[in-house]
């Protein structure tokens, strides 16, 4: 079991380093959103300093000290979504190639073969992240960069549950676009689904923009928006918050329900391809 | 169940409607090479298919080593090595790097496989290429390549699916030593198809002769040119235009007698075709005949495929077809 794991892992992680492509946008892409995005998109500078709308943008941040905070932590979420859309072309391509028959004649393990592919994606699905959120701190020492200025002092368990939450996103993402490999057999049907997904998830979530600027019906979709729930718990714990009706604990149980929920379809469905016709 | 590999009335018939395998009954015993012969759509990868547990039989059944592979797949997989008929390499690794991950899929340690690795390229003349990107290797190579990873684990079955398609000679015969040595001195059985009437005939103890998804004959090469085919004398005279089949026709031992067309040579089916060269002989000179040439043809596995099935040999190597196609004629099997 451990084996074939770790034979799976080894072989991804070979596929995505001989890929230069893969590796240099997981770097460049974070770092393009928050230089030119959240550079030039200021909700505060619309207004002049103390004028009223400047106050209602403050609190429409929920406590975050200005846009740029707001939106690095929301970049987070869009980073991860971003760099796990693609997890699903290996299974595709194996399957294209007559890769994944070789892989059903071999005796390892079903669940070690799903456990590899999906750790492996995961993980490449979140260290772009934790690079984009190390990019928007570092901004601050730049002179000319706005950059991501937290609190001062976050506890411990802060910490913790901003690294949950994280790891939990990027599971859910990864079982959910693992899926779609799983079950489809065209590229052109992949790129499709995953091109339809992206967008949608993001602007009905509040990675980008405050829930007091939508309207009713939206606000009633993002709050179950999984890049919602997790960027919830990083602001919560980096800011000194205020306005969010839940603890951070409450979110991260619901994001708990998405990856659980996302990641045994994933499994089903890795089984099912794997299953003798 | 002692048998290595034993089938009982197998058959597959695809969603849609084809039946690919019909009826397939076929038992190979412990350290044997057994050939699976047939011509294109065969049935050859269906049943190859069906034996290692990537295709479910729609009747009949299978066992490896006893194991009903319908039952008990992961016990299967656990006892087999499988060379596919299409390449399964992944060309962003490495020779090394692929042959690493099919040993570890089938739960071997790095400590376990290095040794094997090493051993398996060298038998297949890959380790030059060991540390390229199997994108950049030939198609000889990648052949070589998808054998290596059939055998890297040392599985006690090995089934092959035209292990030799696009290999050169040169490559094929090391490839039979291979296969010989590890049935030889590994006690390997094998279980291979394949499009090539000289590789079943001169690397197969025992084969089975499929068309249509069913098994015609089998037999030890030997054996099935035997009851299948016949020799025979082919006589050219000096004269191409005399009838020789008035002649010949009143010999002794003489099965059948046709003429070559355009060819102005006899062929004469006999029992034994050695000992009738000096009957063909006397005959002529008695006759006033004179004989420019007589030949003999022992039976081939062309021949037997084609009294089996009514139909010639289509395979890749188009010399031995067209010698055997000229040495035939047209007579008995005409318009093909
Ligand atoms: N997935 C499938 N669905 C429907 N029909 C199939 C499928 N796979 C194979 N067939 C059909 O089954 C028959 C046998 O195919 P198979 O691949 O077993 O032949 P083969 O003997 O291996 O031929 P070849 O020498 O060309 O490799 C063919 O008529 C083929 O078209
Ligand atoms: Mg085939």
């Amino acid at each position: 079991m451990y084996r074939e794991f770790v034979t799976v892992l080894r072989r991804e992680y070979l596929k995505w380093v001989r890929v230069p492509i893969w590796v240099a946008s997981a770097f460049v892409v974070p770092v393009l959103y928050l230089v030119l995005f959240g550079q030039a998109f200021d909700l505060d500078r619309l207004f002049p300093a103390g004028a009223s709308g400047s106050v209602y943008v403050s609190r429409a941040l929920l406590g975050a000290p200005d846009y740029f905070s707001y939106f690095a932590v929301g970049m987070v979420a869009f980073v991860t979504l971003t760099a796990s859309l693609y997890s699903g072309t290996g299974v595709l391509f194996d399957k294209q190639l007559g890769i994944h028959q070789r892989i059903v004649a071999t005796p390892a393990p079903r669940s070690a073969l799903f456990a590899g592919t999906l750790a492996f994606r995961a993980f490449s699905a979140a260290w772009p992240a934790f690079l984009a959120f190390g990019v928007a701190l570092a901004f601050t020492g730049v002179p000319g960069l706005v950059g991501l200025s937290v609190r001062p002092s976050v506890s411990p368990l802060g910490v913790g549950e901003i690294l949950l939450a994280e790891a939990l996103l990027a599971l859910m993402f990864t079982a959910l676009f693992l899926s779609f490999g799983y079950v489809l057999d065209s590229n052109e049907a992949y790129f499709g689904i995953t091109t339809l997904l992206n967008l949608p998830i993001l602007f009905t979530s509040n990675a980008l923009f405050p829930e007091a600027t939508m309207p009713a019906w939206l606000q009633s979709v993002t709050a179950y928006n999984p890049a919602s729930l997790a960027v919830n718990v990083m602001r919560e714990n980096l800011f000194a918050t205020r306005g969010y009706p839940y603890p951070p604990e409450v979110y991260l149980l619901g994001l708990l329900g998405w990856a659980a929920a996302l990641v045994a379809l994933a499994l089903y469905l890795s089984a099912r391809s794997l299953r003798v016709r | 169940m002692s048998d290595a590999i034993g089938t009982e009335a197998l058959g597959k018939t695809y969603p849609g409607g084809v039946e690919a395998v019909a009826d397939v009954t076929l038992s190979v015993r412990p350290g044997e090479i057994y050939g699976f012969l047939g011509p294109n759509g065969a049935g050859k990868t269906t049943t190859i298919s069906m034996l290692t547990t990537l295709l479910r039989p729609t009747h009949g059944a299978a066992w490896v080593e006893g194991i009903d592979v319908t039952l008990r797949p992961e016990e299967v997989r656990r006892r087999i090595g499988l060379v596919f008929q299409r390449s399964t390499a992944d060309e962003t690794l490495t020779g090394r790097e692929n042959l690493e991950v099919a040993a570890g899929l089938n739960g071997l340690s790095p400590r376990e496989s290095r040794p094997r690795i090493r051993e398996v390229l060298s038998r297949l003349d890959l380790t030059d290429a060991a540390d390229r990107k199997a994108s950049t290797y030939s198609g000889g190579m990648l052949r070589r390549l998808e054998i290596a990873a059939g055998i890297v684990h040392d599985p006690s079955i090995l089934f092959l699916d035209e292990p030799t398609l696009g290999l050169d000679p040169q490559g094929r015969a090391g490839f039979w030593e291979y296969i010989r040595d590890l049935r030889g001195n590994h006690g390997v059985t094998i279980f291979l198809t394949t499009h090539y009437l000289e590789e079943a005939d001169r690397l197969c103890d025992r084969l089975s002769i499929l068309d249509h998804g069913k098994v015609l004959a089998t037999g030890t090469p030997s054996a099935l040119k035997e009851t299948l085919a016949r020799d025979a004398v082919v006589v050219r005279t000096s004269d191409p235009s005399r009838d020789l089949r008035p002649v010949l026709e009143r010999l002794p031992g003489v099965l059948a007698v046709e003429a070559v067309p355009g060819d102005g040579a006899t062929r004469v089916e006999v029992v034994r075709a050695e000992s009738f060269v000096p009957v063909v002989v006397r005959a002529c000179d008695a006759a006033g005949i004179e004989i420019a040439s007589v030949a003999t043809r022992k039976p081939s596995l062309d021949e037997v495929f084609l009294s089996m099935t009514g139909r010639e040999y289509r395979e890749e190597s188009e010399g031995n077809h067209r010698e055997f196609a000229a040495a035939f004629g047209s007579g008995r099997h005409g318009g093909r």
